[in-house]
């Protein structure tokens, strides 16, 4: 009787595929952050973002934690992000925090602003745009203020380590899992992890690797060794939280290929090679680890209409999962603002 | 690369048997400890005699490391250092801080990129005359190339009305140390770094400028060929600088020169790719010899839109 009991047991469902299926989608939901919004990320991607500098690289990453690190909504107003912690290693060493305030404090007077928070149509309507330039000249006055509660719980939940170099680098991989548990112990979970620019410390590896220690069971410190201990314990952490990785590559050589995007597009069609754009630097490991990647160059001027100075244009082009279409995008101060 | 037999003596748990276990896996010093794979060490561990022993050693040699790792810190944190211990210094000409909005900004490298005789130089020393009087801060000014003038940088410190001793106490903040090649720069740039981390902070006089002049006649003899010696020291100068920069409140201003005709005959800074990614904000200084000007044109900032310039006539001896 037992037995059948058991077997019984066994052989119920634990749960419907629409029940997995809901829970899958909340527990890694899919996010769309903009300006990467052309391709849904879950849990689990890691996306590479590569361009010479300067090129607004981190400007996307700070636009992308603020859309991660505000609420769903507050006190009636939408905000539609992701209420998550943006964990920001910063191996440039150049992060300027107020370039992240100035663009919250935009972001939080546009959505009080419109009502809705959908911010992003904003560009689309040029007359709304009129408008907000009408309304910055009277902005002491208005009555709409963002609020500064809501400020200061968004910029708790961006936090920052900054690494000199590949053994501090590697200390805090190592122990960011027991600092992430004791974050989610206080009730808040991961959504990001950003990384910027991951190949800041190339040449010193490699410097290292030529001085390398040839003894027979040892591991050397060389280029290789390092990032695979890298995105081992990425790899690691992934597994147990699920967040996305964002990572940003500087170029380190010229760009010999052909600058302009007509160039290309007639050479890509004439020879089918899958070349990449800029010569490849990260070892193997990382390369394999990357599931995303984006290719980002400086395009021409952006002359804008109300007759401001032309700001420099660039355009953003995904590389894997190969999209067609290009997205030309300025920098203005409400953070990336896409043209085309 | 400490050998882990030093810990011994403050981590008794860390004993001769723990030390062969990791040396039989080839793990010697804490470097190689941050290498390896600790579950998969702890798993080799499981099938020692002494396992649960072998496992507390790993367990404390991990927050060994925790201990030495700098802390997370949130947005709200960095604002208040920011503002609290990071301000502003005047660069000594009001066009270029209204163009910089402000000046130099302490914790951050600036670069000045310029063509020969364009007033890198005189920039350097108006800015450095600026900190030492108004903002009465010292200045550490490394010279490559005999161009400093403590003559010019009295001239700089305004007015007829100053005494003479008040001119002697500002000049007497400036402190000049001439370096020819890049391996004198380190030890010079380390010692200052040990220097100011044993100083008390509580001092009027406190280290707020340094200034290289240049930096590329340092770093262009050894950059060349494909080998990574010369771009490595390149990489390791410009991250002590800004850890010079972040971690004692100090701006930094390095000026760099111009390399001419890239695709499009445009000169473009020297020392390449890799050095664009290492200043902060990159300002591009050009002379205009007919009209007596010169322009300052930003090339990259962390937080305003690069292309804005600003003129100003020639000849400014003084604010």
């Amino acid at each position: 009787m037992r037995e059948h009991e058991a077997a019984r047991d066994w052989i119920r469902s634990d749960e419907t595929a629409k029940q997995m299926l809901s829970r899958v989608l909340g527990d890694r939901a899919f996010l769309l952050l903009p300006p990467l919004h052309r391709v849904p990320l879950r849990a689990g991607n890691v996306v590479e973002i590569t361009g010479s500098s300067p090129t607004a690289k981190t400007q996307i990453l700070i636009q992308a934690a603020i859309a991660c690190i505000l609420p769903k909504t507050w006190n009636g107003v939408h905000y539609g992000g992701l209420e998550k912690l943006v964990l920001f290693l910063d191996l440039d060493c150049r992060f300027d925090v107020m370039r992240l305030s100035d663009m919250l404090k935009h972001r939080l007077l546009e959505a009080n602003r419109i009502g809705n928070g959908a911010w992003w149509q904003l560009e689309e309507s040029s007359g709304v745009k009129n408008c907000r330039g009408a309304q910055d000249k009277s902005k002491s006055k208005s009555k709409i203020v963002y609020d500064e509660e809501l400020y200061v719980s968004c910029m708790k939940r961006f936090l920052y380590l900054r690494c000199y170099d590949s053994l501090e680098l590697l200390s805090s991989l190592k122990t960011l899992h027991y600092r992430i548990r004791l974050q989610e112990a206080c009730g808040s979970q991961v959504g990001v992890l950003m990384i910027d620019s991951i190949g800041a410390f190339h040449w010193t590896d490699r410097l290292s690797s030529s001085l390398a220690l040839d003894k027979n069971n040892r591991k050397s410190l060389s280029l290789t060794n390092v990032v695979e201990t890298i995105v081992q314990e990425m790899k690691k952490l992934m597994r147990v939280h699920s967040l996305v990785v964002i990572a940003t590559k500087a170029t380190i050589y010229e760009e010999k290929y052909p600058t302009n995007e007509n160039n290309r597009k007639l050479s890509s069609n004439n020879d089918k090679a899958q070349q990449p754009p800029f010569r490849e630097f990260m070892p193997s490991s990382w390369q394999a680890f990357v599931t995303h990647k984006i290719f980002i160059r400086k395009s021409g001027d952006h002359h804008q209409s109300s007759g401001q100075q032309s700001l420099s244009a660039y355009s953003l082009e995904w590389l894997q999962p190969q999209l067609s279409s290009i997205d030309r995008f300025i920098v203005d101060d409400s953070g990336v603002v896409i043209v085309s | 690369m400490a050998p882990l037999k030093h810990l011994e003596m403050e981590n008794p748990i860390i004993d001769a048997c723990f030390r062969d276990f990791c040396s039989s896996h080839g793990i010697l010093t804490v470097e190689d400890f941050l290498i390896h794979d600790l579950y998969e060490l702890a798993a080799f561990a499981e099938r020692q005699v002494d396992a649960d022993r072998l496992k507390e050693g790993i367990t404390v040699m991990l927050s060994l490391v925790e201990v030495k790792c700098r802390p997370w810190l949130n947005g709200m944190e960095l604002l208040e250092d920011l503002q609290r211990n990071k301000q502003t210094l005047s660069s000594g000409d009001n066009g270029t801080d209204s163009l910089l909005q402000g000046g130099l900004r302490e914790g951050q490298v600036t670069e000045l990129v310029g063509p020969s005789s364009s007033g890198k130089t005189q920039f350097c020393m108006q800015a450095a005359a600026s900190v030492a009087e108004k903002q009465e801060g010292s200045v550490f000014y490394i010279d490559t190339g005999n161009s400093f003038s403590a003559r010019r940088i009295a001239q700089f410190i305004c007015g007829s009305s100053a005494a003479a001793v008040l001119r002697k106490r500002v000049l007497s903040r400036i402190s000049c140390h001439t370096v020819y090649d890049i391996y004198t720069m380190f030890d010079t740039l380390q010692g200052l770094e040990v220097a100011l981390r044993s100083q008390m902070n509580v001092n009027e006089c406190r280290l707020r400028l340094l200034v290289v002049d240049s930096i590329s006649s340092l770093i262009t003899p050894i950059l060349g060929g494909s080998g990574s010696q010369g771009r490595a020291l390149m990489v390791a100068l410009g991250y002590l600088l800004k850890k010079l920069a972040h971690e004692h409140n100090i701006a930094v201003l390095v000026t760099n020169y111009t390399v001419g005709a890239g695709e499009n005959g445009k000169t473009k800074p020297a020392l390449g790719e890799t050095w664009k990614s290492i200043p902060h904000v990159r300002l591009m200084l050009s002379r205009d010899n007919r009209n007596n000007s010169c322009t300052i044109s930003i090339l990259k900032h962390t937080s305003m839109l690069s292309g804005q310039t600003v003129t100003r006539k020639d000849n400014q001896q003084c604010l």
